[in-house]
């Protein structure tokens, strides 16, 4: 109960604090009113050293996620040797410092390396192909390709390949591991509800991932996450598996050796954190991928606004995105943090906070207002 | 003894290193700075391509108007001599063309055939996006020359630029006239 959550990315604060610790915002109108808050807000609104945090940030979140896996692949490890290992059953107790532990750690971390690595040289057209975006050529829409090109031109990098979304939802991705190789995917609907200045917006707001290298960290985030989730699922199994050698075996031991050992209820406790852990470390590497899917948004925004020297035209095109009510079924859950809006409108807002991948637009129209001013 | 020299060569090597890392750094700063001042002759050049088609385009629309295609046209060649001889050099030039590109945009209104035309039209996306991309590649060029100097002039890279005789950049500065050149809508 002593947790109080953001109203902007929904991330547990500390009662008392004024801050949010993870995206800096306010945690109350009145809060925001103290001038030691309010040049903290201030300072946010800085866009060198948003990136710096936004990178700071993202480091953390990675190594809280490797250790996440770590802890996984430890607990993993003692199990396996607690049932499978003839010297464990000598131990007077199940609490030990676990050799196989340690090992199944390391490799995991080395798996996740290994796997992230790949990700990273693969992965990234898979992600056109899944959405269904179609690549098309100047001569069909010279308006978005000049766009695409400007804001090439002002973030320095060369042009990303411009592809289009047939449908009447407007939202809008970007993708690519790097600026040199990326494309920038646009839906019909936002071409056609868009002013020049909102298109120029958004396309800002998609080149500010691809040179703040957004994908390359959600690529390396969802990897990870995907590990983890496969490893729980394998741990689910070992439960199952070791539940019962483990009943034979603590029966058998029980009986040569007088009740000495774990016995029982100690290899209950062990299944017991098993379980536990291959239950939570999913989710709580669920919630740090969402986080880092926040805190980008709230940063390409910002690269947009650099990028065009124009904070009303994002302004203006996050207010159509948030009106625009219909639908978008291009997305699915693999793909929905790419987006520059949540496709997924049905999802209500406040509970789906801590999940959400997105920030919600009235967060981020208030941080752009506070940049204009 | 032997520790003391293996201590001392691994400090030297260190400092090697981050000194060959600074000036790497420098060296990437500088080409980019370079680059972007081309990108802007790249832009302004495509502008002077533009021009001849469309005045082509609207000739015909507009016979009673052929004094001001006519400065359009000489300002257009005035601004096509100090090409490649940098953006510095030709910043007067581009500014009268702005000015006569302005009237003749504004001439346009009165002809609402020209103006519903499909040349006409592409012609004027391509110039408002020419517009753009000339603003935004200055732009990135004082993003640049930014970045640059912070490392010209911050410790300790300063020390590494000296030595190696980097020096800051000049900020491409507009004049405040041009500031006040009409942007093309096509809305």
């Amino acid at each position: 109960m002593a947790r109080q959550p953001c109203p902007e990315c929904g991330a547990d604060n500390r009662v008392g604090a004024t801050t949010c610790r993870l995206c800096g915002g306010a945690l109350s109108a009145e809060a925001a009113q103290r001038p030691a808050v309010r040049e903290k807000l201030l300072r946010r609104t800085d866009f060198v050293s948003a990136a710096h945090a936004n990178r700071q940030a993202t480091t953390r979140l990675i190594l809280l996620l490797l250790a996440i896996g770590a802890t996984l692949g430890y607990v993993i490890g003692w199990n396996m040797e607690l049932f499978l290992s003839e010297q464990a059953w000598e131990r007077d107790s199940i609490w030990f410092l676990s050799e196989w532990g340690v090992w199944a750690a390391l490799l995991l971390l080395g798996l996740s390396l290994v796997w992230t690595t790949i990700a990273m040289k693969a992965g990234d057209r898979i992600v056109l192909r899944m959405t269904g975006a179609r690549e098309v050529s100047r001569e069909e829409e010279p308006v978005l390709h000049n766009v695409v090109e400007e804001m090439a031109i002002a973030a320095g990098i060369p042009k990303p390949g411009v592809f289009l979304l047939e449908t009447d939802a407007m939202n809008a991705f970007a993708t690519g591991l790097s600026a040199r190789r990326s494309a920038i995917g646009i839906t019909r609907g936002l071409l056609e509800g868009l002013n020049r200045d909102e298109l120029q917006a958004v396309v800002g707001h998609e080149m500010g991932h691809i040179v703040n290298l957004d994908m390359r960290y959600a690529t390396a985030v969802s990897t990870l996450v995907g590990l983890i989730a496969l490893v729980s699922d394998a741990a689910w199994r070992i439960v199952y598996v070791s539940g019962r050698a483990g009943a034979g075996r603590a029966g058998r031991v029980g009986r040569g050796s007088g009740g000495r050992g774990g016995g029982n209820a100690g290899v209950l406790v062990a299944v017991l954190i098993l379980f536990l852990v291959a239950a939570l470390a999913p989710v709580f590497a669920k919630l740090v991928q969402m986080a880092v899917s926040r805190q980008r948004e709230f940063l390409a925004d910002a690269t947009s606004v650099r990028l065009t020297r124009n904070a009303q035209g994002m302004i203006s095109a996050l207010e159509k995105l948030s009106k625009s009510a219909k639908p978008f079924s291009g997305a699915n859950r693999a793909t929905q943090h790419l987006f520059i809006v949540n496709p997924f409108k049905h999802f209500p807002e406040k509970a789906s906070r801590l999940m959400a991948t997105h920030p919600p637009l009235e967060a981020r129209i208030r941080r752009l207002t506070n940049l204009g001013a | 003894m032997e520790l003391g020299t293996i201590i001392f060569l691994l400090i030297i090597v260190g400092l090697i290193g981050y000194v060959v890392s600074i000036y790497n750094r420098l060296v990437r700063l500088r080409n980019q700075v370079r680059n972007g001042w081309r990108q802007i002759d790249v832009q302004l050049k495509r502008r002077h391509d533009l021009i001849p088609n469309l005045v082509e385009t609207v000739k015909d629309y507009m016979s009673y108007e052929q004094d001001t295609l006519r400065q359009v046209v000489e300002a257009r060649s005035r601004a096509v001599a100090t090409e490649g001889k940098g953006p510095e050099a030709s910043m007067a030039a581009e500014q009268g063309l702005s000015g006569a590109l302005g009237k003749l945009f504004a001439l346009m209104e009165n002809y609402p055939d020209l103006k519903a035309s499909q040349n006409v039209q592409q012609l004027m996306e391509e110039l408002a996006s020419t517009e753009n991309r000339i603003a935004f590649s200055r732009q990135h060029y004082n993003d640049s020359v930014m970045a640059k100097n912070v490392a010209v002039e911050s410790f300790p890279s300063n020390i590494v630029a000296g030595l190696f005789g980097f020096r800051q950049d000049q900020y491409f500065e507009v004049e405040t006239h041009e500031r006040a050149v009409p942007k093309v809508s096509l809305r």
